[in-house]
């Protein structure tokens, strides 16, 4: 009678157990286009990119014959890798720019995108970061740019004009000079490579040699960049967002606290708190090295050996054309992917104009295998660029990069 | 008769115990042979460890950690740096709170011993992630404690956004703004003995604050037990000898206290090393990796740089160390204490304060 | 005399000023839970709202899955805490009570592995829940927590506490083991029962790195984790504050709540002496 009522105990833990190991199997039928459960993992802003983008995968679905459930990342990237550590990666998913060189050297990717009928449709700069080992792996699902965030009002009350848009690092700072008062800054950015550094690219620096093989992190270049950047905050007209009690410089943007932000399109997303302000995106100034931004994006992931992979590229497909970008252009504000529909972009949303315009030049912030710990590295050292010695966190930088981009190479 | 009474004991006793011996074996110890074994290989986060793609790699991992020049070993060394000066602020700070809480709510003449001993007990009981997240709101730039220091005409710091060290602030009042040149270089780990002696950013002071807050709660729960079972020897003690209360708590009270007094501290040096949660919620080591620890950078390196090998590499040596200093704090401890009674008392108050933390990991 | 009422004062105006450090930081994350998003970050320190806003809540019912995640903290919660509180005991009997063979052996074992730190053990479990296939699942998140050494140790403590006579004139009256110790032994150890269940009860609901590397789905998302996500929020999610104190507030309740009802217990866990 005990014994049994133990057993018994012992045997549902057992049974626990084994249930769920079932439960994470699955039936799926290799290779087919129809018929299949599909999981999409999204690091999504907001609802609305959720519930577009499942209204987009349920049309696919319905005409294709498979479902696919949504699902929106709190956490992109932690999920992901523990999806693919955990043996269940999704089926579909968005892959950041910053991981995809890790991602792909470690062989998590499907490398599908080649052999996609509109390969040819997309920028290069955006091929160009989700290629690795002169592969084209992944689709690149739209694109951002960096630009110049102008408050209007601001520039109004301080008697600027469109003429006194800047052009260049001096026009920079007398504007920038003008627009700020006790309580304002006149230009706010992240304190973080992905702002910086495009400081570094417009004075004519870069951190790695065409060839791929060597690391220009020190170099006079990057160093004027870096030395704007401190010029800047030392006049007192540029302030970092934390310094001016805020989480990221649109939120500073939003209630008043800076007149100018670097950010990118996504700068919208702050008409939900802050319906009153009134901005107004333009091209970044050019450095004594030209014109230069950042341009972000991500790719539409598939995992490597996926038996559902047929029908999630079939997906990507539908996902990837211009009549579908235009439609997530329209409800979220993302850039298309591909040239054409980049263009009827900037012509249907000529506020976004700029943002479009300046891929043309923009470069991607350097993604390949490994470098993401190195750019984690280097950002917490420019948190000590004010007041602090640019040279040695370029020669660090220089250091920690090579050796990241060496063993990179060698894999 | 005996023997009936004793009989099928050896069966029922396995009986009893294999539900638990399972689940600590399942849950515990074959993950650590599992873990053993990733440690030495180069596993990529790619299907099971087992499996055939997964190679042996010696000792590398450790080496990258320990030995190599690069961003890993400094990394690691700036994780310890950080949790080195967490743990040398909080243990003593919170053991020494702990004990005086403990002493003023066991005064006989105390009213309302209660309700004191409920206000400082609770935070102990809250999570690490409501509380946590409460700390964040009391230390924002425009927060309660900057409205405080405000008051006191003080221009209180951007708390978790500044990554200053302390110390270095300090030298800096005397005019010291960069490395001298006898510390510029050469500190083990990849760090410079300048980056060592920055002392704890100030966003560490936070959460400095934040665990003696929580945690001399629950010491001093324990240090109350110690003092009653002094209490009445104590007394006699002193009125034998007349001596005042501050007299009477360092030359009676304190030596007598000495089992509980080293039971806290090696809890608190157990407990500080493996600080995860609070930073997993500040940012993940942020700002300029000053809030970097051990333990969650072996987290991050295994789950989000898919370094598996180095993950679990990490992990092990911070098992080691905290064995270390464990083995260190008992050896203290027998030296001085033979009793077998004290033994079983600092037993049970480890094995009372494991369950209270292995469920929150603090 | 009236320099001993002197100093007795000077205490306890010290003491309520310390609890007040202690309970204020609470108090004002109430009062926060209940303000403007505005009004938290402009007056920090005021324990009134300018004006009662109930936002956070509605919100933390609405558009946040509070619900979800809370029903998943009690289900864990409840199921760790009977595991623990049943299996722990069964073991504690077995080692203090029943004779057999490994019996040493299987307690110093135990001794060593609560040495084992739990944050060292986040990878490894990963490892092993995955290996089992149970990842991402409630079974995942919930057995490697069924059993702790530490309770296991609080009961063989407290069994050896109790006299052997009493289970000894059971076994002769015919009694099993099991029987015995169920009916017999497991009603005389309510105090230890208690504490147990106080402690592992606190320690699942408050849980987080487990369930941090036990899960993945969003669905699985606990109060911890889930309210852990709620601070790592997107660009342009501004400070939130009212919402975020709201979750704490609502996730600490049941903790609180526990805590009150079992104060005088938890109080004497460790001060059993203090009455006699």
């Amino acid at each position: 009678m005990n014994t049994k009522k133990l057993g018994a105990g012992l045997a549902a833990v057992a049974l626990v157990a084994g249930l769920a190991a079932c439960s994470s199997g699955g039936t799926d039928t290799p290779g087919a286009t129809t018929g299949q459960k599909l999981t999409m993992l999204i690091g999504s802003s907001g609802d609305a990119e959720t519930s577009a983008v499942q209204a987009a995968a349920d049309e696919w679905a319905k005409s294709s014959g498979n479902t696919v459930e949504v699902v929106a990342a709190s956490d992109l990237t932690q999920q992901l890798s523990q999806g693919f550590a955990g043996g269940t990666p999704p089926d579909i998913f968005y892959m950041g720019w910053d991981q995809f060189g890790t991602y792909a050297q470690n062989k998590y990717l499907d490398p599908y995108a080649k052999d996609l009928s509109n390969a040819g449709d997309f920028y290069k700069s955006l091929k160009d970061t989700f290629t690795y080992k002169d592969t084209f792996t992944c689709a690149p699902k739209d694109f951002s740019t960096l630009g110049l965030i102008i408050n209007t009002d601001m520039w109004k009350a301080a008697g600027l004009t469109d003429a006194d848009i800047p052009t260049d690092w001096a026009g920079l700072e007398s504007v920038a000079k003008k627009l700020t008062t006790d309580k304002v800054a006149g230009l706010s950015f992240g304190l973080e490579y992905a702002r910086v550094g495009v400081f570094m690219s417009q004075a004519g620096g870069s951190l790695v040699s065409a060839d791929g093989k060597t690391v220009t992190a020190d170099t006079p270049e990057n160093l004027a960049g870096l030395k704007e950047v401190q010029k800047l905050h030392d006049d007192g007209v540029l302030k970092f967002p934390s310094e001016i009690n805020s989480g990221w410089s649109g939120e500073a943007l939003g209630k008043g606290a800076a007149a100018m932000v670097i950010e990118g399109p996504w700068i919208k997303g702050i008409k939900g708190d802050f319906p009153d302000t009134h901005y107004q995106a333009v091209e970044l100034p050019a450095g004594p090295g030209g014109q230069a931004t950042f341009t972000f994006t991500n790719c539409w992931g598939i995992p490597t050996g996926a038996k559902t992979s047929a029908a999630a590229v079939d997906l990507v497909k539908f996902l990837t054309s211009d009549a579908q970008q235009l439609k997530f252009a329209d409800a979220f504000g993302v850039i298309p992917s591909t040239e054409s529909a980049a263009k009827e972009y900037a012509t249907k949303y000529p506020e976004n104009a700029s943002f479009v315009k300046s891929n043309d030049y923009a470069v991607s912030p350097v993604n390949f295998a490994g470098s993401a710990t190195v750019i984690t590295d280097f950002n917490a050292q420019l948190a000590t660029l004010i007041g602090g010695n640019a040279k040695a966190i370029l020669a660090s930088l220089q250091t920690t990069l090579q050796a990241a981009l060496d063993e990179a190479n060698s894999k | 008769m005996a023997k009936g009474i004793r009989g099928g004991e050896a069966g029922r006793g396995w009986l009893f115990i294999s539900p638990a011996l399972v689940i600590i074996g399942l849950f515990l110890v074959l993950p650590i042979l599992l873990a053993v074994w990733v440690s030495f290989s180069d596993w990529n986060g790619l299907g099971s460890p087992l499996s055939g793609n997964t190679s042996f790699v010696g000792t590398k991992n450790y080496e990258k950690l320990l030995v190599d020049p690069g961003l890993s070993q400094r990394d690691f060394g700036t994780s310890i740096r950080n949790n080195f000066y967490y743990v040398i602020l909080v243990v003593p700070l919170q053991t020494a709170l702990a004990l005086f809480l403990a002493v003023q709510v066991n005064r006989r003449i105390l009213k309302a011993r209660g309700f004191f001993r409920t206000a400082f007990y609770f935070p102990s009981v809250t999570s690490s992630i409501a509380i946590t997240g409460i700390f964040i709101f009391l230390f924002s730039a425009s927060g309660a404690i900057n409205a405080l220091l405000g008051w006191l005409g003080i221009n209180g710091p951007n708390w978790l956004a500044d990554p200053r060290g302390i110390f270095h602030n300090f030298v800096e009042l005397f005019g010291v703004h960069s490395a001298p040149t006898a510390l510029a270089a050469g500190g083990p780990l990849g760090i410079s003995w300048w980056e060592w002696l920055a002392g704890p950013s100030v966003a560490m002071c936070m959460l400095i604050v934040l665990a003696i807050f929580t945690t001399s709660g629950t010491f001093m729960l324990i240090f109350l037990a110690g003092l009653q079972s002094i209490g009445a020897e104590i007394d006699e003690a002193a009125l034998m000898d007349g001596t005042g209360p501050f007299r009477k708590f360092f030359s009676i009270t304190l030596p007598m206290l000495k089992p509980t007094l080293f039971t806290v501290i090696t809890l608190g040096l157990i407990g500080t090393w493996q600080l995860f949660d609070q930073v997993y919620l500040t940012g993940g080591g942020a700002p300029g990796k000053t809030l970097l620890t051990p333990a969650y950078l072996s987290y991050e390196t295994s789950f989000k740089g898919l370094n598996w090998g180095q993950g679990a590499a990490m992990a092990f040596l911070l098992f080691l160390l905290i064995v270390a200093l464990t083995l260190l704090q008992r050896y203290i401890l027998r030296d001085r204490h033979k009793g077998e009674k004290l033994d079983k008392e600092m037993q049970r108050q480890i094995a009372l304060h494991a369950s209270v933390t292995k469920g929150g990991t603090s | 005399m009236t320099k001993l009422r002197a100093s007795a004062l000077a205490s306890y105006v010290m003491l309520v000023i310390l609890a007040l450090i202690y309970i204020y930081p609470f108090l004002l994350s109430l009062a926060g839970s209940f303000k403007t998003d505005a009004d938290a970050t402009n007056n920090p320190l005021s324990l009134l709202p300018q004006t009662w806003s109930f936002a956070a809540y509605e919100r933390l019912f609405t558009q946040v899955p509070l619900p979800l995640w809370a029903m998943n903290s009690v289900i864990i919660a409840v199921i760790v805490t009977l595991g623990r509180v049943f299996l722990d005991s069964l073991a504690g009997y077995a080692l203090s009570r029943l004779q057999f063979r490994g019996r040493n052996v299987i307690f110093a074992g135990l001794i060593a592995v609560m040495a084992v730190p739990n944050v060292v053990l986040l990878i490894p479990r990963f490892l092993m829940i995955k290996e089992l296939g149970i990842y991402d699942s409630y079974a995942g998140m919930i057995i490697p927590l069924m059993v702790d050494a530490a309770g296991i140790f609080i009961m063989k403590q407290f069994f050896e506490s109790i006299p052997v006579s009493i289970e000894e004139a059971a076994r002769i009256d015919g009694a099993g083991i099991f029987r015995t110790f169920w009916t017999i032994v497991l009603p005389m150890a309510r105090p230890a029962l208690v504490t147990l269940f106080i402690l592992s009860f606190q320690g699942s609901w408050n849980e987080f790195a487990h369930f941090i590397i036990s899960r993945q789905s969003t669905d699985l998302n606990t109060l911890t984790t889930g309210v852990a996500s709620l601070f790592s929020g997107q660009l342009g999610s501004g400070n939130q504050f009212p919402l975020k104190l709201a979750a704490a507030v609502l996730m600490t309740l049941p903790v609180a709540v526990l805590f009150f009802v079992f104060q005088r217990k938890i109080m004497s866990t460790t001060e059993g002496a203090e009455k006699g």
